[in-house]
């Protein structure tokens, strides 16, 4: 087998991702420089501590503990929603079906609620002037919040390739054209308080997708 | 970020306990250690204990505890700085698995899946106690101290590494514990995090960089002295 040459400027790529031959390579070099054998001592010592940081300790009353909730959890009865999921196979729906879902019977709801109010229920369905121009002042705060929110998680979320962070951009992206869609409609109806509901129960949901993203960060 | 300087004799405790790479290839001759092979196949056993899982025996989960339960306690008491705290974990991941075992896609190990529900849980523990913080105007460091260890290797090191790690990021504390510490292998690492190989294999180099920092070596105070 042919020798491997290292040198001092291979030492932390070999730190990093470096194969067997080269770490090999790098304590053969590490035998006649000082400074290299310095760097990888403490390398290997930090592993050796780091080690040593694993614990076991007996715990003889866990398994017991789980089992007993184990056993708790596969005897309840499942719920009839979560039956009816199940017989239809909507346990394996993907989320993003669900979120349409979700949007369209908010959508339409909303719509078929519209239509069909009865005149003597006017006023508790459409807000009066003062209080449109309240909601529209808090729902304008509420949505630069959340604006500022979005530019911190933003380069978190166009940056990360992973599936998880890919499956959260699609359920932006979703929650986005229900915004806009919502708000669309409240623009042609301002003061139709269900609208204005579903409204703030998007920036809800958009609010706690933002935060889920930035945690995932820290 | 502060940095700690202390004093560390290096050479004294590296000798004979050099964590080598070969031996972390080791783990994967060992069922009861290492997760998958290599190759990234899923090994039969983790199919079995998937199945036994899958179709509610007991048995599996039982099994599932007595081979991994210990490395689950481990890792949850690494992320969540008590023993109790670790054992809560490990049960609620256990009847998460329970509850979720429907949407277990045979596509990658069962039992990365399940470390994944467990640093998850631990995550969520870890911000649930941080929210209680917030309510309650607690305004401890997130990081809890974690308990005191049972006397090993040289305690100088092992205190001045686990207070450097509380200075790491999250992710990096996250990789260093779980390669460093716990032994996975990047492509375990990769599965449970969700990332890749090569995004593991940096930010452990980076947390270790970091830590390097943070554990001044005896040559730059030399050379200072100098």
């Amino acid at each position: 087998m042919n020798e491997m040459n290292v040198s001092c400027a291979d030492r932390e790529r070999i730190f990093m991702d470096g194969s067997a031959a080269e770490w090999a390579a790098l304590e053969a070099h590490a035998a006649s420089c000082a400074e290299c054998g310095e760097e990888l001592r403490i390398w290997k010592s930090m592993s050796a501590a780091a080690g040593e940081l694993r614990q076991e300790w007996e715990t003889p009353y866990l398994w017991t503990r789980i089992e007993r909730s184990l056993a708790e959890q596969m005897a309840e009865k499942p719920s009839r929603l979560r039956a009816w999921l199940n017989s239809i196979g909507a346990s394996k729906v993907q989320w993003q079906t669900v979120a349409a879902l979700f949007v369209l019977v908010v959508v339409s709801g909303t719509a078929w609620k519209i239509l069909h109010v009865p005149p003597g229920d006017q006023n508790q369905v459409f807000l009066k002037n003062s209080a449109v121009n309240d909601v529209e002042r808090a729902e304008a705060a509420y949505q630069k919040a959340i604006d500022k929110l979005d530019a911190q998680a933003r380069p978190q979320l166009e940056t990360a390739a992973t599936p998880l962070m890919a499956s959260y951009r699609e359920k932006l992206l979703v929650l986005d054209n229900a915004i806009g869609e919502l708000r669309a409609e409240a623009g042609q109806n301002p003061a139709n308080a269900h609208l204005r509901r579903q409204l703030l129960a998007m920036y809800q949901e958009k609010q706690d997708t933002l935060q889920e993203i930035l945690e995932t960060k820290r | 970020m502060a940095t700690m300087r202390l004093a560390l004799p290096w050479e004294a405790r590296i000798s004979s306990q050099e964590q080598e790479r070969g031996s972390r290839v080791g783990l994967a001759e060992n069922p009861a250690s290492g997760l998958a092979p290599a190759s990234g196949e899923v090994r039969p056993e983790d199919r079995e204990l998937a199945a036994a899982c899958l179709a509610g025996e007991m048995h599996g989960y039982e099994r599932l505890y007595s081979l991994y339960g210990n490395r689950m306690k481990s890792v949850a008491r690494n992320l969540l700085g008590s023993a109790s705290d670790a054992e809560d974990a490990v049960q609620e991941t256990f009847l998460k698995v329970q509850r979720s075992i429907g949407t277990f896609r045979a596509q990658s190990s069962f039992v990365t899946w399940t470390f994944r529900i467990l640093i998850n849980t631990c995550y969520d523990a870890r911000r649930s106690r941080m929210r209680k913080k917030e309510v309650t105007g607690d305004g401890t460091d997130e990081s809890p101290m974690p308990e005191r260890r049972a006397p090993g290797a040289h305690p100088s090191l092992k205190l001045a590494l686990e207070r450097a790690m509380e200075k790491l990021s999250d992710h990096q504390r996250q990789i260093f514990l779980l390669y460093e510490v716990e032994g996975f292998r990047h492509a375990e690492i990769a599965g449970m995090l969700e990332i890749t190989e090569t995004a593991s294999k940096n930010t452990l180099f980076q947390a270790k960089r970091n830590l390097r920092t943070m554990l001044e070596p005896p040559r730059s105070r030399e050379a200072e002295a100098r």
